[in-house]
């Protein structure tokens, strides 16, 4: 058998096997850290906000709103203290100038800027470094009330599942492709020797 | 003979070790077992807060959550990959040694160093490969944002807790070469291996109590581990607080001892090996 059918197959085979045990991490299932479910009305030009979690690349969140009215839901990569001086608590109002100003200022730390309007939002979000995270409901309107009733997790994984499945799914063809030639060839050494 | 023509027999011998030291499905057994071991045991469980306020940290937060995600995920699959290294040192080099294939290697048109450097670059060199590209590549895929910026801190992390099992499976050469064959000196790699942790524990207590870190510096020099651990907070208190210089420093003399093992292992193979 040639040197390079050898290296090459065994490249593949290798590409084979790190792909079963991304498979398999990827289908561990998450599980939730802590729970928090709120409802609250946001008065125009106000926001809502809860106060930051410091998630990693295995702590995410994840969240199921329900809006009434219009309300834009921001996730921005910052601890509350520091957008909203002197806030406190698990939840907190504030006026809308201090939020308006950082987004302005830091375009960068915005990971979600959704506007929802009388509908129900789902997303999660894990970041790839460790970082504070706040999430801030805020009613742009200047007279109608809106209503936000949401779900808050803080979930924990072991990777991100997506990411993983989806190399895995390239990874697992291109190596079988490379350990064709290999596994043919041991199979054709294997049945002479038993013909002989 | 030509370069072209050492290269031939060289390649030969290499690819005799490989395919002694990594018989099908054991390559791909370790594989898996890295790939998974990496995202199973990675931790980022860092409090921020703590970093900042830890005594003796003189690292930035940042290099140390890069550490601490590197140590995670080292315990498991580092041990898994000593055992494969002691087995084809011991194991491999043992046989060949007991079965007389080593001889045969020495009709060759290559020099004795060249057969050496073969088998050792199948038995370490392939087996830190497979390690270092799955354990990196899997902490890029999960954590890219901490990995990149800190490359520096994640290589110095493997450095330094490489350098001792390098060590170890520098002395169980020798002491394969010696006996000829693999048995004991597998044995007496694995004891000295597990011996470090004891004596590591007796240093640290050492040295909390008699309020000098003189017995982690020594051990430092051939586990350089111990200096990086007390530079990324350790907990022995204020009476050693080493500088980057100072891990610098012991990695690089750790790796000078298991550089002159190795050469010792060298000189036997070329020119004490009576066969």
């Amino acid at each position: 058998m040639k040197r390079w059918t050898i290296v090459v197959g065994r490249l593949g085979t290798v590409l084979i096997a790190v792909s079963l045990a991304l498979l398999l991490v990827s289908l561990i299932p998450q599980i939730n850290l802590v729970s928090f479910s709120a409802s609250m009305g946001v008065p125009p030009g106000m926001v809502q906000a809860t106060s930051s979690r410091v998630l990693n690349p295995q702590q995410g969140i994840e969240i199921r709103a329900t809006i009434e009215g219009t309300v834009s839901l921001y996730l921005l990569e910052v601890s509350s203290g520091e957008i909203f001086p002197g806030t406190g608590g698990p939840i907190f109002s504030a006026n809308a100038t201090d939020l308006l100003e950082f987004l302005d200022a830091n375009p960068d730390l915005i990971i979600w800027d959704y506007t929802l309007e009388d509908e129900t939002f789902e997303g999660s979000y894990t970041p790839t470094k460790i970082m504070n995270a706040t999430l801030v409901f805020h009613n742009p309107s200047l007279d109608e009330d809106a209503r936000v009733d949401y779900d808050l997790s803080l979930i924990s994984t072991v990777a991100p599942g997506e990411k993983v499945r989806n190399i895995a799914y390239w990874a697992a063809p291109i190596g079988f492709v490379l350990a064709i030639p290999w596994l043919v060839n041991m199979w054709k050494q294997r049945k002479q020797s038993l013909d002989s | 003979m030509t370069d072209m023509g050492k290269g031939k027999p060289f390649l030969e011998v290499l690819a005799s070790a490989i395919h002694e030291d990594y018989r099908f499905p054991f390559l791909e057994l370790f594989a898996f077992l890295y790939a998974a071991g990496t995202f199973v045991f990675a931790s980022f469980g860092v409090n921020i807060a703590a970093i900042g306020t830890a005594p003796q940290a003189m690292a930035t937060a940042n290099e140390t959550i890069a550490y601490n995600a590197v140590n995670s995920i080292l315990s498991m699959p580092l041990f898994i990959f000593i055992i494969l290294i002691f087995k084809n040192i011991a194991y491999g080099l043992g046989s060949d040694l007991e079965k007389g294939i080593v001889q045969t290697y020495f009709s060759y048109p290559l020099k004795r160093y060249g057969i050496l450097t073969a088998k050792l670059l199948s038995a370490l060199g392939v087996a830190l490969l497979l390690f270092l590209g799955i354990q990196i590549s899997a902490l890029y895929v999960l954590a890219p944002d901490i990995i990149v910026p800190q490359l520096s801190t994640v290589l110095l992390t493997y450095a330094a807790n490489l350098s001792y099992p390098l060590l170890i499976a520098g002395i169980m050469l020798l002491i394969t070469l010696q006996l000829r064959r693999g048995g004991i000196s597998l044995v007496i790699g694995l004891v000295l291996y597990f011996a470090m942790s004891i004596v590591s524990a007796i240093a640290t207590v050492f040295a909390i109590f008699s309020e000098s870190p003189l017995s982690l510096q020594i051990l430092s020099a051939i586990s350089p581990s111990v200096v990086l651990q007390q530079y990324y907070g350790g907990s022995l208190g204020s009476f050693w607080a080493p500088a980057f210089s100072e891990v610098l420093l012991y990695t690089g003399v750790s790796y000078v001892i298991v550089a002159l093992v190795f050469t010792l292992g060298y000189i036997y193979f070329s020119r004490r090996l009576n066969l």
